[in-house]
């Protein structure tokens, strides 16, 4: 026998770049993260061809779960085009030899990078966020330890203080994206860098929300019909994004996740293929 | 692929890498071949493999080259391949007395237990930029300090004198392989006996050797976390940033918040150390070869008020490849973590701030597109100017705002 | 364990603590009827502040029960895990520090500091978490202009009655006072001894009152205990303690204070 016998005996990772043991890993972990909605729940992160801050998490999660009859669809900031975005997706592509689309109705797996899509996703479908940073609490402690007793604890005062402050100081809540939310009643959870535009769309949703920290070796998740709330004050309504009198330059769109362009003095849809899609359906 | 703008992401990536390729691999200079990094930048090389935590020099030695240079770079397609090997086998425990030295140096004793051995080093170099003509192997420096030093003095390493009367060989008292005790030649290479037995047999060491064999922590099985065990943060140590390493001990050692002192060396070792495996069919142990690595015991003084003043206690410093900093800084910081006990912040930043891929590749990925989040942002500063100017008593501007509720 | 006599709201008996070689507190016992206030008289280093640490659950003791009546419950809070005593602290057992600075968060505003116990308890009404906390900061006389100041930028006697404020917000069950105007300019502590006189009377809250002044003491409480030394060395009506003390320490400690008193 040969060291090379052995090696190929093992397997290696012909298929979704990780070997199959990297793999059940993984879904072990997300298998307790469904099982325990909004826990952070550590993992054995590798190193993988993207960078520690790049989706990391979010490429081993997808790679753990896509299967051969899988559709990929790979966004960042809500566009499939931007360079991390392209990189992603070919990597995955040539590692697992699926197919990919840029519309989210059409595939079954969509990684993304701050966005849910505009589209309304369901059953059999699977979103993984990518996570910079998964620790909701980070405003409030950063004594690692503190931290786990909070979350054991369901000790959450301090987050709810911090938003109280918040509110006398400024008169409005300021959290900007990765709006904490308590999920399924029990832990709260930070919602990645998603808009608070998106953050009403993870509640009861449809779909299976998986959430890939490769940095901090944490995956969670939020299983299809769980409970997202945003820790809002009763009495203070949680506040989306929205500017007065804005609509995207190209489709129209109002009720969409719109970002600026000084140069043309408007607005545009983030979601590039659900406005190209709008275009398409009053042109045609 | 569904509209056309969709494949600009690609033709750009494409485009860099073209660049990135003819920049890397043309020019008029002839191609870098991999014996040129081992051999000339072998330190280089030494400090990828120890931030990557693989042994490989060759691979090593491609990835520097395939990065420019650039030393995360390097370690982090060292890492990244290394996730996609199978583990074939465990290695069997080596003890780090099995050293075959290289180089070994005791700062605390003037006269300590077995040989001292300077070694190759360029500690005592002079830093006078050469003229840049390349030395030879024989070649015999004309001034003191050229950089032929420190290969004549490992090569004088089993004679007693020196002819500058630098190196080790040469001053009265400053003893060199082979004359202390007496042993000369390859076994006192191997085994050259520790200054901690000493102080052990002295009654002087606290104690920290333990009866059972735990398994060590694999930290990249399972994510690491204050309170984990002592070989989860060497292990972490081992793979960490040098610079990271030496200014974390900095910053502790003379920064506001940092209440460490410096301690004083036992043991500096550069050598090498067997690695055995069970074979899988004959069950037996086999040696598969060695790796070099940087071994460095620290005596700690414990001037704390709950501590034992009667005795010395030992930080334990170990990394791949000859990375002397790093080791150092790693059992300086080793026993600081130790004696900290998780009391203050410590251990969270050796642990969690230290690896070098993690900290740059977080850092740079601000240099990915943030748009979205930034448009909130912007979203927020125009909230709380609109509530500041609303003469709001005691309510929240919040609450007037009908318009801006979600569904 | 047998039938406890009605008629006390906490039984602590056979309170110890070591500190290493150091007695924290020996053998301590004592009862509190519901809605009194027993003092723990004793110089520094008699053992009254390990005593009250042990019972808020700051310490964890070597012997002894603290028996705390909540309802129909009696619940022995030596026999609590670290989570159940946390909890107890939100709503149950509150405990007032002798420097301001360990019970308050000083980054954050007046109001802040006693909506936390609020949220803690569940309150997630921002307009009714600032009515209570308004409430008991005119309570305490504490200028309500001030409420969203950071408690930093707050005098000493100023953070006394903020941390009054906040420990009575959930109306406790057991108030604990460490030495509560220790520290304080001797004008200053007199309002505040006045206000913690009044809540109690008030809310009627069962409290333990550790202090080395007599001035607090017979101020403050109806029934006191000497400790010296970690032992109790003698205990009865706090009138009768100050008149007539029968141990030779009492008698020490009651001659020192009438000096000042």
């Amino acid at each position: 026998m040969t060291v090379a016998e052995l090696a190929a005996s093992a397997g290696t990772g012909e298929f979704g770049h990780l070997d199959e043991q990297s793999k059940r890993e993984i879904r072990n972990a997300l298998l307790t993260a469904v099982a325990v909605p909004g826990y952070q729940v550590p993992f054995a992160s590798r190193e993988m061809p993207v960078a520690r801050g790049w989706g990391s998490g979010g490429l081993q999660v997808t790679l753990a779960v896509i299967g051969p009859q899988d559709t990929i669809k790979v966004i960042d900031q809500g566009d499939d085009a931007g360079v991390n975005a392209a990189n992603l997706r070919r990597l995955i592509v040539a590692s697992t030899g699926v197919s990919d689309t840029t519309d989210a109705r059409a595939a079954s797996i969509i990684q993304t990078r701050h966005r849910v899509p505009e589209d309304p996703l369901g059953p059999g479908q699977i979103l993984v966020l990518q996570v910079p940073v998964p620790e909701p609490l980070r405003g409030v402690e950063r004594d690692m330890r503190e931290l786990r007793r909070m979350h054991a604890e369901a000790d959450y005062s301090r987050i709810w203080v911090s938003l109280y402050e918040d509110l006398v100081r400024n008169g409005v809540i300021t959290q900007s994206t990765g709006y904490p939310v308590l999920v399924g009643g029990r832990y709260v959870m930070a919602t990645t860098p998603i808009p608070r535009w998106d953050v009403p769309r993870l509640h009861q949703a449809g779909f299976l929300s998986l959430f890939g920290a490769g940095r901090e070796k944490r995956v969670f998740a939020v299983p299809p019909h769980t409970s997202v709330e945003p820790l809002a004050f009763e009495d203070v309504p949680f506040q989306v994004e929205r500017t007065e009198g804005a609509s995207c330059l190209l489709c129209g769109a109002v009720e969409a996740y719109l970002v600026e362009v000084p140069a043309r003095h408007g607005w545009i849809c983030s979601d590039a293929d659900w406005c190209w899609r709008r275009r398409e359906a009053a042109d045609g | 692929m569904g509209y056309a703008a969709a494949r600009g992401g690609l033709d750009a990536i494409l485009a860099a890498e073209e660049l990135m390729r003819a920049k890397r691999d043309g020019g008029a200079s002839p191609p870098l071949e991999i014996g040129q990094l081992t051999e000339r930048l072998n330190l280089a090389v030494d400090r990828v493999m120890g931030e990557a935590g693989l042994w490989a020099p060759d691979l090593a030695a491609r990835a520097l080259r395939q990065a420019e240079g650039d030393i995360i770079e390097a370690a982090h397609l060292l890492r990244a391949y290394r996730s996609t090997r199978p583990r074939l086998a465990a290695g069997l425990v080596t003890h780090a007395d099995e050293i075959e030295i290289l180089r070994r140096i005791v700062p605390a004793y003037r006269v300590p237990p077995g040989p001292q051995l300077l070694g190759r080093t360029l500690d005592y170099v002079g830093r006078l930029l050469d003229d840049g003509t390349p030395s030879g192997p024989a070649r015999r420096p004309a001034t003191v300090g050229g950089n032929g030093q420190a290969s004549h003095a490992h090569r004088l390493a089993a004679a007693d004198t020196d002819d500058h009367g630098h190196g080790q060989g040469g001053h009265p008292g400053h003893p060199s392989a082979g004359s202390t005790d007496g042993q000369s030649g390859d076994p006192a290479r191997r085994s050259p006996g520790r200054l901690l037995d000493l102080l052990r047999g002295q009654g002087m060491i606290r104690d920290r050797r333990r009866d059972d064999d735990p398994e060590p922590h694999d930290v990249t099985r399972e994510p690491v976390r204050p309170g984990v065990p002592r070989s989860a943060r060497l292990s972490v140590m081992a793979r960490a940033e040098t610079g990271a390493l030496v200014n974390l001990w900095y910053r502790n050692v003379l920064g506001p918040d940092g209440y460490i002192h410096e301690i004083t060396l036992g043991e500096v070792r550069h050598g090498r150390l067997p690695v055995r495996v069970t074979h899988p069919v004959t069950g037996q142990p086999v040696r598969l070869g060695s790796v070099r690595v940087t071994e460095v015991e620290a005596i700690e003084d414990l001037d704390g008020p709950d501590e034992d003043r009667g005795v010395f206690d030992v930080g334990y410093g170990l990394c791949l490849g000859h990375n002397e900093r790093k080791a150092i800084a790693m059992a300086n910081l080793d026993i600081a973590v130790e004696r900290d006990g998780g009391q203050g912040a410590l251990e969270q930043s050796v642990l969690m701030t230290t690896d070098g891929l993690d900290a740059s590749g977080f850092l740079e990925h601000l240099k990915l597109p943030h748009y979205v989040t930034f448009r909130s942002m912007v979203d927020r500063k125009a909230a709380i100017r609109a509530a500041a100017e609303r003469p709001a008593p005691d309510q929240p501007a919040a609450q007037h705002q009908a318009a801006a509720v979600s569904q | 364990m047998a039938e406890p006599a009605p008629g006390w709201a906490l039984r602590v008996t056979g309170l110890s603590k070591q500190f290493g070689r150091v007695t924290g507190c020996q053998d301590v016992g004592f009862e509190v009827a519901p809605g009194e206030a027993l003092g723990i008289i004793g110089e520094s280093g008699s053992g009254k502040t390990t005593v009250l640490r042990c019972i808020a659950g700051d310490v964890e003791p070597e012997a002894g029960t603290a028996l705390l009546r909540r309802g129909p419950d009696v619940v022995n809070l030596f026999a609590l895990d670290g989570p159940e005593r946390r909890a107890l602290r939100v709503s149950t057992i509150a405990i007032v520090y002798q420097d301001p600075a360990q019970g308050l968060n000083l980054r954050i505003s007046a109001g802040g500091n006693i909506a936390e116990p609020l949220i803690a308890a569940g309150w997630r009404n921002f307009g009714r978490i600032r009515a209570r906390a308004r409430e008991l900061l005119a309570r305490v006389d504490v200028p309500l202009d001030r409420m969203d100041d950071l408690v930093g930028t707050f005098s000493g006697g100023m953070r006394q009655r903020v941390q009054l404020a906040k420990a009575v917000a959930n109306n406790p069950a057991l108030l604990l006072l460490d030495e509560p105007t220790t520290g304080l300019d001797a004008a200053i502590a007199a309002g505040v001894l006045d206000l913690i006189r009044d809540l109690l009377e008030e809310t009627r809250v069962t409290a333990l009152v550790v202090s080395h002044d007599m001035t607090v003491i017979s101020m403050l409480s109806s029934r006191a205990v000497v400790l010296r030394g970690g032992r109790m060395v003698e205990a009865g009506l706090t009138d009768q303690l100050l008149e007539d003390p029968q141990d030779a320490y009492s008698q020490q400690l009651v001659a020192a204070a009438r000096g000042t008193l």
